[in-house]
């Protein structure tokens, strides 16, 4: 049996490093392709763990102590991987200016 | 869900262990151990007296050794938290210092603990009592100097393993690393050490007054 290998979506170009956009949007159920220059969110320049976290801190409404509880590890190492999250977000946004 | 888990628990737990408890848990938990540490401490006239000290051979009512312990505690977490405030560029708590600070200091526990070994007390006891003789007192019998060298060994990688925890803490409940944490607690701690002597002597003085 096909094991579903796991995709994740490249977004950086492989020949100059720029960041990828998207140019080509088709719908799966009837095939209706859309095509045009759409920037992707600088959400998904982050790794799919850091974009994992960012949903369960959503979920969380935004609790640390929650989302503490919830991965089983103390607050400041929670609130140290936001602020590592911030950081990155903070230079996708300088990077994309 | 990806948690990230430590690639190995046991390490973690042992050298980094604030990554699963800081906060007033760390807390509660750090000041038993800092109260066993004295009373166990009290049993061999061993003391904590200074952030960085461990010494046999002064008796002292039990309180005055558990006391030591809550006072070397006290000034290094006081200590770093002014270097956190200033190096610091995250929002911090300070129920997490003074928590992960406590719990830093439980391999004071296995220090307490070998100070026990049969002959360790007996040995210091006539060292003190004869400083000019020490050495022959010490070479005199073969079974003394394994004592003395366990037990400093001993105390040694205990206290080495403390500072690397004492660190972790400091890193984690401000979210500091590489060179400037590094000199920050090296300074703290120097400072710390200096206050907690400072506060034992005078509460020594005051006592034998």
């Amino acid at each position: 049996m096909e094991q579903e290998l796991e995709k994740r979506m490249p977004i950086q170009c492989p020949s100059c490093s720029r960041v990828l956009e998207v140019a080509r949007l088709v719908c799966p159920s009837c095939q209706t392709a859309v095509e045009g220059n759409f920037p992707l969110s600088v959400l998904t320049n982050l790794s799919q763990e850091d974009q994992e976290f960012i949903l369960e801190f959503v979920k969380s409404s935004g609790s640390l102590k929650d989302m503490a509880k919830n991965y089983g590890i103390s607050y400041p190492t929670i609130r140290n991987r936001l602020d590592a999250v911030i950081e990155k977000l903070k230079s996708f946004e300088v990077e994309n200016k | 869900m990806n948690k990230q888990v430590p690639k190995n628990k046991v390490i973690t737990w042992l050298f980094n262990p604030f990554h699963y408890l800081a906060g007033g848990k760390a807390l509660v938990i750090g000041l038993i151990i800092i109260a066993i540490s004295g009373v166990i401490a009290w049993f061999s006239n061993s003391h904590f007296d200074g952030v960085l000290d461990f010494h046999t051979g002064r008796q002292a009512p039990i309180w005055f050794i558990v006391a030591e312990g809550f006072v070397d505690w006290l000034s290094l977490a006081l200590v770093l938290l002014i270097a956190g405030i200033i190096i610091s560029r995250t929002r911090f708590r300070v129920i997490d210092i003074f928590g992960t600070q406590a719990l830093a200091r439980f391999p004071t526990i296995f220090m307490a603990l070998i100070a026990l070994l049969p002959g360790y007390n007996t040995l210091i006891n006539k060292i003190i009592a004869n400083p000019m003789n020490a050495a022959t007192i010490i070479f005199e019998n073969i079974g003394a100097l394994i004592i003395l060298m366990l037990v400093g060994i001993v105390i040694l990688i205990m206290l080495v393993w403390m500072v690397a925890l004492m660190y972790r803490a400091f890193a984690v409940s401000f979210n500091v690393s590489g060179g400037k944490a590094i000199v920050s607690f090296i300074i703290g701690l120097i400072i710390a050490e200096v206050l907690s002597k400072i506060a034992i002597i005078l509460a020594i003085k005051s006592i034998s007054a």
